[in-house]
């Protein structure tokens, strides 16, 4: 027990007791918090810049391109006589979307003949190819609709009736737990679990290269280290997870014991895999190096924005492996979606598996060591570096 | 000039013998560059899993959940008694979305009554729920105008009018640049060089604080290359041609592997690759030469270029952020040299517009090149003292 709570003091005075680790853990955890999602702040894309090419320049065209402007996604910026310059407009980022009305376009619908219109959409970036291509969709299917009740009228047809002849099946659509498709809303809560992962490897990790050996028997100090993690993290983890959110203004429906359940096994697993790659990497600049790198691709693998069914089955097997996927998972399900512990239970158990499996691991590597420096004098310079962590 | 050459050659020399830095510079951005490339390989999010409620169980609405299982986009993974059970399904991440088809559907189509089809989609996951939202769309939207074309068959209307009637304004709908939608086209062009970006940074900040960190040792390889400024170049060279050589072969990834189209100029490319590698290595040597410890350099590099990717305006556009955040990113190579390679490779954008990336990755250079050279001229005055003791004891 003593051992223990030796290892726990060692462990927290080691990350307070040093500038550059409580850089990382808790300064650099701070600035992220405010650098990563001022970006996103608008939350949604309005107004997307449009050209309408209009051919045909009647009554009835001049009041589709009122109509789109009018649409929230869209407005109008520019009415260019000719789909070369509209292009060009595309070219110089002017205008994201095209609409062209064909010469003729007003005389075949009062013929009664198919009248069909064109939309250019830049598909160079999803997502303002999104809401160029939804904003003037809307309203020129809704001119559709319009044409089509007006003729079955003049038949004598009813508005229901004609309506349902022009499309018997009405499609509802409900956007789920996201409604209005905020981009903070979508991508924060990820990045915030990805960022806490990062910087917790980074600093545990610069901890364990720079360790002081001790005398106490390694389970125990384990043990010790573990409780050190997880009373910091019990401060840092709902900073970022709860208030942060709550700062954003982001939607926040978990439960706190849900976030407990699922954070405790996620500090552990983090914790440990920094010991396991702190003893194989051995270097402090080597571990910085790399975990910096790891960001970006740990994010895309982790399934959150790209769909993890999308990626090859052995990266998707081999993407479990890393705490931060089953974290996003849990964490997002929870706290954007209100899952409860029945939904979460598996991705609680893989993070429990994780911890568990990196603790194993890091026992082996430092026994492992260990034994080999016994027999073998390590190379200068390395074994000062690797600082005898354990 | 041959102190400059003396620096390359032990700079080269260093690569080979130490493992870290080979690893660190070369095989670790290479080996992102593959599992990206990797992670992206398929393009385009095809069979998400769709939950269906069915509670008709009629022959239209067993032909709507085919139709929505034939688009490729989706598949149909569950069947579910009630919308709570596919609610779970959702949470529980089985399900990407559910299509509700109520008691009565059948009947109430065929009578006019225009029943609800309704698709639940998980919008959190935003990029999977819009696939989802598509793929209903697209295959509702098919069985709604299948069924009004043979209904007006059956009032004796002939199958060109039928068609003609229930859709008189049809959209052609034209995806500029990216037809299929591809997320390799799209995303992965841009996250390639999004990585390449912050390790070159990073292997900058390395390999320069080997020999220019603080104490003796910072004295070594500027006597050894007749200066300062040679020895700064000697150190950065070597890393510019090798980075140079790992963004050669990510792009021959891309755009052999993978087909990313390449329709614009090469040598605008060329040109734009080497700026962008020499400000990310300046950006690197900068962070280092004003903080002298490597690990808050490295930090800075990490505050600087980790978020950069949602700087540049690739997920969420850059008209869109707020006036600072523009500016910032206005900052960041990886915003110009990105908007080069989707006007080069997708857009094959006309030449007059094409080199104002250029011209902007050139101003941050040379900004960059110039800050850097008044910190060394800092550096040498701190050092000149010194190396003067140095000369005299020699002599």
């Amino acid at each position: 027990m003593k051992a223990i709570l030796r290892a726990l003091r060692a462990e927290l005075a080691a990350i307070f007791g040093d500038p550059q680790i409580l850089s990382v853990m808790v300064v650099s955890l701070a600035i992220y918090a405010v650098i990563y999602p001022y970006p996103y702040r608008p939350e949604l894309l309005r107004e997307v810049p449009v050209a309408v090419v209009d051919l045909d320049n009647s009554a009835g065209s001049r009041q589709l391109a009122r109509d789109i402007d009018a649409s929230e996604a869209v407005a109008v910026v520019a009415r260019p006589p000719t789909m070369a310059e509209a292009e060009r407009l595309v070219h110089e980022r002017r205008a994201y979307g095209i609409l062209l009305v064909p010469q003729g376009f007003e005389r075949e619908l009062l013929r009664g003949r198919q009248s069909p219109i064109a939309i250019y959409a830049d598909a160079s970036y999803f997502l303002m190819y999104q809401k160029a291509l939804t904003g003037i969709a809307g309203p020129a299917r809704t001119t559709g609709v319009q044409v089509q009740v007006a003729r079955q009228l003049a038949t004598g047809t009813s508005r229901t009736e004609a309506l349902s002849g022009a499309s018997p099946i009405a499609l509802v659509e409900v956007p789920l737990f996201n409604p209005a498709g905020g981009y903070a809303t979508y991508i924060l809560p990820a990045a915030f679990v990805l960022i806490l992962q990062q910087t917790m490897m980074m600093g545990l990790g610069l901890v364990a290269t720079r360790r002081a050996p001790s005398a106490d028997p390694l389970p125990w100090r384990m043990l010790g280290r573990a409780g050190a993690w997880l009373g910091l993290y019990a401060l840092l983890l709902p900073m970022y997870l709860v208030v942060l959110p709550w700062a954003y203004g982001l939607p926040w429906l978990g439960h706190l014991p849900a976030l407990a359940t699922l954070g405790v096994p996620f500090v552990l697993a983090v914790g440990f895999l920094a010991q396991a790659v702190a003893a194989v990497l051995r270097r402090a600049e080597i571990v910085q190096m790399v975990l910096l790198s790891l960001g970006m691709p740990l994010f895309f693998l982790s399934g959150f924005s790209w769909p993890i069914e999308s990626l090859p089955p052995l990266l998707r097997a081999a993407a479990q492996a890393i705490p931060s996927t089953a974290m996003i998972e849990g964490y997002v399900r929870s706290a954007q979606m209100g899952a409860g512990l029945a939904e979460l239970a598996p991705l609680i158990r893989q993070l429990w598996l994780l911890a568990f499996a990196y603790a194993g691991i890091t026992l082996l590597l430092r026994l492992g060591a260990s034994g080999s420096r016994l027999s073998a004098a390590r190379p200068e310079g390395r074994s000062r570096e690797a600082g005898d962590a354990f | 000039m041959s102190g400059l050459v003396t620096a390359i050659r032990r700079e080269f020399r260093l690569i080979r013998r130490r493992p870290a830095l080979i690893g660190l510079t070369v095989l670790l951005p290479l080996a992102l560059c593959v599992l990206l490339a990797f992670v992206f390989r398929s393009g385009v999010a095809t069979n998400l899993p769709v939950a269906v409620v069915d509670l008709d169980r009629s022959s239209l609405s067993r032909q709507v959940v085919r139709m929505l299982d034939a688009t490729p986009d989706v598949e149909v993974s569950a069947r579910a008694d009630s919308l709570p059970e596919a609610r779970s399904l959702i949470l529980s991440g089985r399900a990407r979305g559910a299509l509700l088809l109520p008691a009565g559907f059948e009947r109430d189509a065929l009578r006019g009554a225009r029943p609800e089809a309704v698709i639940f989609y998980d919008n959190q996951h935003m990029s999977a729920g819009s696939v989802i939202a598509r793929g209903a769309r697209n295959a509702v939207t098919a069985a709604s105008a299948g069924l009004s074309v043979s209904l007006r068959e059956a009032q004796g209307a002939g199958s060109l009018q039928a068609t003609a009637a229930a859709q008189p304004v049809p959209l052609q709908t034209h995806a500029l640049f990216n037809p299929t939608l591809d997320y390799v086209d799209f995303l992965l062009a841009a996250l390639m060089p999004a990585v390449i970006q912050l390790m070159a940074a990073a292997a900058t900040t390395y390999a320069v604080s080997l020999d220019f960190g603080p104490g003796r040792h910072a004295r070594v390889l500027p006597r050894l290359a007749g200066g300062l400024l040679p020895a700064m170049l000697g150190k950065l060279l070597p890393y510019t041609f090798l980075f140079m050589l790992i963004l050669g072969i990510s792009d021959v990834g891309l755009y052999g592997w993978l087909g990313v189209p390449l329709r614009g100029s090469l040598l605008l490319m060329g040109v734009g690759a080497a700026l962008f590698i020499i400000a990310c290595q300046l950006i690197g040597a900068l962070c280092f030469l004003l903080t002298r410890d490597f690990a808050r350099a490295i930090s800075f590099v990490g505050v600087i270029l980790a978020p950069a990717l949602g700087y540049m305006g690739i997920g969420f556009p850059r008209e869109a952020m707020p006036p600072l955040a523009q500016a910032w990113s206005a900052l960041i190579p990886g915003t110009w040299y990105i908007q080069l390679r989707i006007d080069q490779s997708l857009r094959a954008t006309p030449m007059d517009l094409s080199v104002w990336p250029v011209l902007y990755l050139l101003a941050i250079a040379v900004a960059l090149g110039l800050i850097v050279l008044l910190r060394l001229d800092r550096m040498r005055s701190a050092l000149a003292p010194a190396t003067a003791r140095t000369a005299r004891r020699t002599a």
